[in-house]
């Protein structure tokens, strides 16, 4: 009981050491810039943003 | 909410892109054809023994002569069969789809993926038999016997072998989030399943021990495999077919990693008030609880960027799938959530209110989202329309009224049972008795959703052997008019 | 490719803290336990299944009764279970050490088995409820068994002597007689053996128990 408390006291501060370290790479090496591209990246010239790709071609409106 | 509209390309780029996309599709015609046709098969086989393993619930004699048709053995034949025959098989492909159009590059190897699907397939196959002839490991969610497993292990290499190889060709930039679901879905699941089948079927450990790594694989079948295929593909379909960004890539990510930590330690939740440590238990509520995180960043991302858009829904039968399946991800998640808690959990545990919530999540929600991609891949491997606007309403609608009919019936049916059941006056065959009408409603309500599955396969079927001229009701496929009115 | 690097070891970190807390912890705090002398009677406890126990159990595996049935029984100031007889006290870890397979389920829609062999023990019973739960549970949703039952013509000058008698209206009819073959009478074995929670063992000495039940 007491040594499964202190290993996931260890995984859990080992983890949460690893979570903080992992947010403050990633900000600083940029990977929180340039959302928008990235969410605008399934798009491409012949679907462009502002085409839908799936519809009746009847659909008039 | 940003409204945009892509400057106008120029010709060469849009020539470019289209032909790279037509190269694509045509590359996965066959390998993720084969996936998404042999899924069908065992979506019809595997409602065909819901609806006996349902009957038999408040018929118990039915079909009850022979050992193999057993309700213990035709049970988990169902849930093997739409586990690791209908939703896994139509994962791995639509899996594979959507990395090649991301990734940018055409699927390579054919003849890999061909034996692939038809060795998982084999193993489904192999896996079903050995069920219902009495070799069940009865270990829950991993009841396929041991012979059955080098087929899916191996079918499965060639599927992350290829989708390794389509992301390192990937062009270099951003990788979009549904290559991060899905890539982790094809890594997750073969460590899940070799870890858990060494383990309990191979070379079990001793019993005690054996609880916690069944239910770790088994929620993680569903959190860990299931869904990051299904919320790649709603992360995916959604934008491309309304034409507009996700609302917030930011919310993906961190849905992206809490999703990833905390749905990992849920298992523990099926075994609430079992003979395990406090500590355990209280590890896996606290992780239910917080998948609120991971599930409100899902919601919010996929409401915002609905909003305004939701009339497309009549005309895209691919949103309108998508779009309830992600609400019942929602719903699922929210309510998982709140079945691990205890007291609620003591009123829950062991009832049919688990088996209705099971279903919110791998029907309502995987299934749903499964259907409406393979709406959107088949047309466009195939450059064909879908030949009925009737066949595809009639599946919708009998799925959709039908389930929501076997949610709510046996939901209610699953409160009464666990609250009678806490009652120690209340006889255990009268508690039984109760169910009765709720399980035959179970029955009609499932019967319904399989009707559906019967419209889809039908339609499926006439799409791919009959070339459909377009005429008179074509569906859907391509709109090269862009949206008259692309802003909310 | 080196981004995705990241990304891949971080989804694989994150599964292995799970494999480390529900897979690793338990096998090692779960999965080492001996047995232990009865302090009653002097011999070792939970005791081993025989050869026809097994057999028994791997019918009850073979024919998926964990789909129904629960192995586990809860403490009482959560459920019923103890007020309804299906226990003296919770089960705990120890008591499934020798069970192999672990069967605790995770349905309800019949009883909990965990001490069935103290609350139920006549093998006739056992029979006739299997071959059909009618019999004896009118009204249950248990599929009946008759398949793990011979059924032959009944020689009236040579009766078997372990024919199940039938009250009436059920039974195979006139002129046959039921006998339960090898793979029932193991099943019926192994369900008598199951007392899972009826042994005082080191995490619930009888003395605590009595203080609860106070």
């Amino acid at each position: 009981m007491l040594v499964a408390s202190v290993v996931i006291l260890i995984v859990m501060l080992l983890g949460s050491v690893g979570a903080l370290f992992a947010f403050s790479w990633a900000a600083t090496h940029h990977q929180f810039e340039n959302l928008e591209e990235a969410a605008e990246s399934i798009f491409d010239a012949d679907e462009p943003i502002g085409t839908p790709t799936d519809t009746y071609i009847t659909h008039e409106s | 909410m940003n409204p945009k509209i892509a400057p106008a390309a120029d010709p060469e780029a849009v020539e470019k892109s289209r032909l790279q996309r037509l190269e694509i599709d045509r590359a996965a015609r066959w390998p993720v054809g084969i996936f998404i046709g042999s899924s069908l098969v065992w979506l019809i086989l595997g409602s065909v023994l819901a609806i006996a393993a349902s009957i038999k619930l408040h018929d118990p004699a039915f079909l009850a002569e022979n050992a193999w048709l057993t309700f213990g053995r035709v049970r988990p034949a169902h849930l093997n069969i739409v586990a690791y025959g209908w939703l896994s098989t139509a994962g791995i492909g639509i899996g594979l789809w959507i990395l090649s159009r991301l990734c940018r590059a055409p699927i390579r190897d054919n003849r890999s993926l061909t034996l692939a699907a038809v060795l998982w397939n084999m193993g489904n196959a192999v896996g079903t038999w050995g069920i219902l002839r009495g070799d069940s490991t009865a270990v829950e969610w991993l009841e396929y016997p041991t012979y059955a497993a080098p087929f899916l292990l191996v079918s499965f290499a060639f599927v992350m072998l290829e989708s390794v190889g389509l992301i390192r060709r990937r062009p270099p930039g951003h990788i979009y989030i549904s290559q991060w679901y899905i890539m982790a879905a094809f890594f997750w699941f073969p460590s899940l399943y070799f870890t858990a089948h060494g383990l309990l079927v191979l070379a079990p450990v001793q019993a005690p021990a054996q609880p916690p790594i069944n239910w770790w694989f088994a929620h993680n079948a569903l959190g860990l495999w299931f869904t990051p295929i299904g919320l790649g593909a709603a992360y995916y379909l959604i934008p491309k077919i309304i034409g507009r960004p996700i609302h917030s890539y930011y919310l993906s990510i961190i849905g992206f990693w809490s999703l990833a930590f905390f749905y990992a330690w849920n298992g523990m939740h099926h075994l609430i008030g079992g003979p395990f440590p406090a500590w355990l238990i209280t590890a896996s509520v606290v992780a239910s609880v917080m998948m609120f995180i991971p599930v409100i960043t899902v919601a919010i991302n996929h409401h915002f960027t609905m909003v305004g858009h939701f009339k497309k829904t009549i005309y895209s039968p691919t949103l309108r799938f998508v779009v309830f399946g992600a609400m019942c991800y929602t719903l699922a998640s929210f309510q998982g959530s709140t079945m691990a808690i205890r007291p609620l959990n003591s009123i829950t545990h062991f009832t049919h209110y688990t088996i209705a919530h099971a279903h919110l999540g791998a029907y309502g929600f995987a299934t749903m989202v499964f259907f409406g991609s393979i709406y959107y891949i088949m047309p466009r491997l195939l450059e064909r329309e879908w030949p009925s606007r009737f066949l595809i309403r009639v599946h919708f609608w009998s799925c959709a009224v039908g389930f929501i009919g076997y949610f709510v019936f046996l939901s209610w049916g699953g409160v009464l049972q666990g609250l009678e059941m806490n009652k120690d006056t209340t006889p255990f065959l009268e508690i039984v008795a109760n169910t009765m009408p709720y399980l035959k409603l179970r029955t009609v309500s499932g019967s319904l959703m399989t009707l559906g599955h019967l419209a889809f396969v039908t339609s499926f079927c006439w799409m791919v052997i009959r070339h459909r001229a377009s005429s008179g009701e074509p569906t859907l496929f391509t709109n090269r008019v862009p949206d008259p009115d692309p802003i909310p | 490719m080196s981004k995705f690097r990241y990304i891949f070891i971080g989804f694989m970190l994150t599964f292995l803290s799970s494999w480390v807390g529900l897979v690793v912890l338990p096998v090692w705090g779960l999965g080492n336990f001996k047995q232990t002398p009865d302090p009653a009677t002097g011999e070792m406890i939970p005791p081993l299944l025989s050869s026809l126990e097994k057999e028994g159990r791997a019918i009850y595996i073979a024919n998926g009764c964990i789909y129904c049935h629960s192995q586990q029984v809860h403490p009482a100031r959560v459920r019923t279970d103890i007020e309804r007889g299906w226990g003296v006290r919770r089960t705990v870890a120890r008591d499934y050490m020798n069970q192999e397979i672990a069967q605790m389920g995770t349905m309800r829609t019949g009883p909990d088995l965990s001490n069935i062999g103290v609350r139920n023990p006549s093998e006739t019973w056992h029979f006739l409820h299997l071959y059909d739960p009618q019999i004896t549970s009118k009204g249950s949703n248990m599929p009946p068994f008759a398949f793990l039952f011979d059924k032959k013509k009944k020689d009236p000058k040579n009766p078997a002597k372990d024919a199940l008698t039938f009250p009436a209206g059920f039974g195979p009819g006139a002129g046959y007689e039921v006998t339960p073959t090898h793979e029932m009478r193991a099943l019926v074995a192994y369900l008598q053996s199951l007392k899972l929670s009826s042994y005082e063992i080191p995490e619930a000495p009888a003395a605590r128990i009595e203080s609860l039940e106070k």
